[in-house]
């Protein structure tokens, strides 16, 4: 068990040596696009329930349902922002 | 309509909110204390009771009409809300619904009773609860409260029901039937509940509930003075009495006001305890406590946007529109004129 522990800190303190961090920055660009795709997954998630509750009961709803569930998506818009700062 | 997934409380309050805003306003209610039972029913036709009124209005007119109507109206809605929920979610609601199936066990029993034909019993029934078509079906053809007992082996009723007949069979009278079925009820209203922080506030309220009910029995106990033995109409699951108590509160009306002052629900009562004292009027103090428990429920609603609440909130709203509308047409058919008809409405 010691042994695989030592051996361990003898790969990490390699990999730090070799300079970079464990993924470059493209890719935690695409990443963090790709949590807040999630985030913003969630969040529609209950509002797509409700709109679509709301447009059966009174189908007029329909436009305002459609953007009130549309709204989390500005969270991925503002998070690809990231991958122009980084590419 | 299942108890499997996970519960979808977006999607059904946001359908129950918009029916909520369909109810009748104070403004309507004023309007209505002021029609005969054909204006009424118009303007019923003129809103969201369309499709009953026009589905009885054959075989109907008048107040009979109205009241079927009503009836047909609230279990639609109510199966509708069932039908939506999925999950836990189902599971409180259908809680609070078996109310309905109670309801429809107890009507069934007395049309047998009594009697009375089956399609008498079948406009009495309300189908708002979780027993499904056929099990009501098959109820309404059972010839006789054996028959009946014994279909209802595998609902929650069945352990009750079935010591109960042995009672019933000794003393020929329903009491011990229709109690135990009350009773079947309330005491599935708490069990297993689970508790979180959402729930907790429904539990609260299903509490309420019982010790209102709780409350009721006891001061018309007191007021008929009859020898009946309280304890036995006592419902468990309730805070604000314990067994024992409630027999020795049931001889003293007026210690039974002054527990029911103290507590917790004192503030909430104080009018209409205020009200039983001096006008010694018990069917108004039974209309501020369902109003109580309306505005309870009411500001349930707000506290947790997401959860059972608002849902329940919308029930009970529906259900004393319901009662209000009936008390409304029954009022005026007796003639009754607008302000003594307004007295009997629980608004808001």
């Amino acid at each position: 068990m010691l042994e695989i522990a030592t051996e361990f800190a003898n790969v990490v303190a390699q990999s730090q040596g070799a300079g970079g961090p464990a993924i470059d920055a493209q890719a935690a660009a695409a990443l963090a696009v790709g949590l807040a795709a999630f985030g913003a997954g969630y969040a529609e998630r209950g509002i797509g329930a409700a709109a679509v509750g709301a447009v059966a009961e009174d189908e007029d709803l329909f436009v305002r349902g459609l953007i009130l569930t549309v709204l989390p998506e500005t969270l991925v818009i503002l998070a690809l922002v990231v991958v122009f700062l980084v590419g | 309509m299942s108890a499997a997934g996970s519960s979808n409380p977006e999607y059904v309050n946001a359908r129950v909110r918009a029916r909520r805003g369909a109810l009748y306003s104070d403004e309507e209610y004023r309007k209505l204390v002021r029609m005969g039972p054909a204006e009424i029913a118009r303007f019923m036709e003129e809103s969201e009771y369309e499709t009953e009124i026009n589905a009885l209005g054959a075989r109907y007119s008048g107040v009979d009409l109205i009241e079927y109507a009503l009836n047909r109206n609230l279990a639609k809605q109510f199966d509708d809300i069932l039908d939506w929920a999925d999950g836990r979610l189902y599971d409180l609601i259908a809680r609070y619904l078996r109310k309905f199936d109670a309801w429809n066990v107890k009507t069934v029993l007395r049309g047998l009773y009594s009697d009375l034909d089956r399609q008498a019993i079948e406009d009495d029934l309300i189908r708002a609860g979780e027993f499904d078509e056929r099990l009501v079906n098959r109820l309404l053809e059972a010839g006789s409260i054996e028959e009946a007992v014994d279909l209802l082996d595998r609902t929650m009723f069945g352990d009750a029901l079935a010591e109960a007949y042995e009672d019933y069979e000794d003393t020929g009278v329903l009491v011990p039937l229709e109690n135990a079925v009350d009773r079947a009820f309330y005491e599935n209203l708490l069990d297993g509940l689970v508790v979180d922080e959402a729930t907790q506030q429904y539990r609260e309220f299903l509490r309420a509930e019982i010790d209102f009910r709780n409350a009721r029995n006891a001061l018309r106990l007191a007021r008929s003075g009859a020898e009946i033995d309280p304890s036995e109409y006592y419902i468990e699951g309730g805070k604000l009495f314990r067994a024992a108590e409630l027999s020795t509160l049931a001889q003293n009306a007026d210690e039974l006001v002054s527990r029911i002052r103290e507590s917790s629900y004192g503030d909430d009562l104080s009018a209409a305890i205020d009200e039983l004292e001096r006008a010694d009027s018990l069917i108004r103090f039974e209309r501020a406590l369902e109003a109580a428990l309306l505005e309870y429920s009411d500001t349930l609603g707000y506290v947790f946007p997401l959860s059972v609440t608002p849902i329940i909130s919308y029930i009970l709203a529906k259900e004393r529109e319901v009662e209000n509308i009936r008390a409304i047409a029954r009022g005026r058919e007796a003639g009754l004129d607008a302000d003594e008809i307004e007295d009997e409405l629980v608004i808001l």
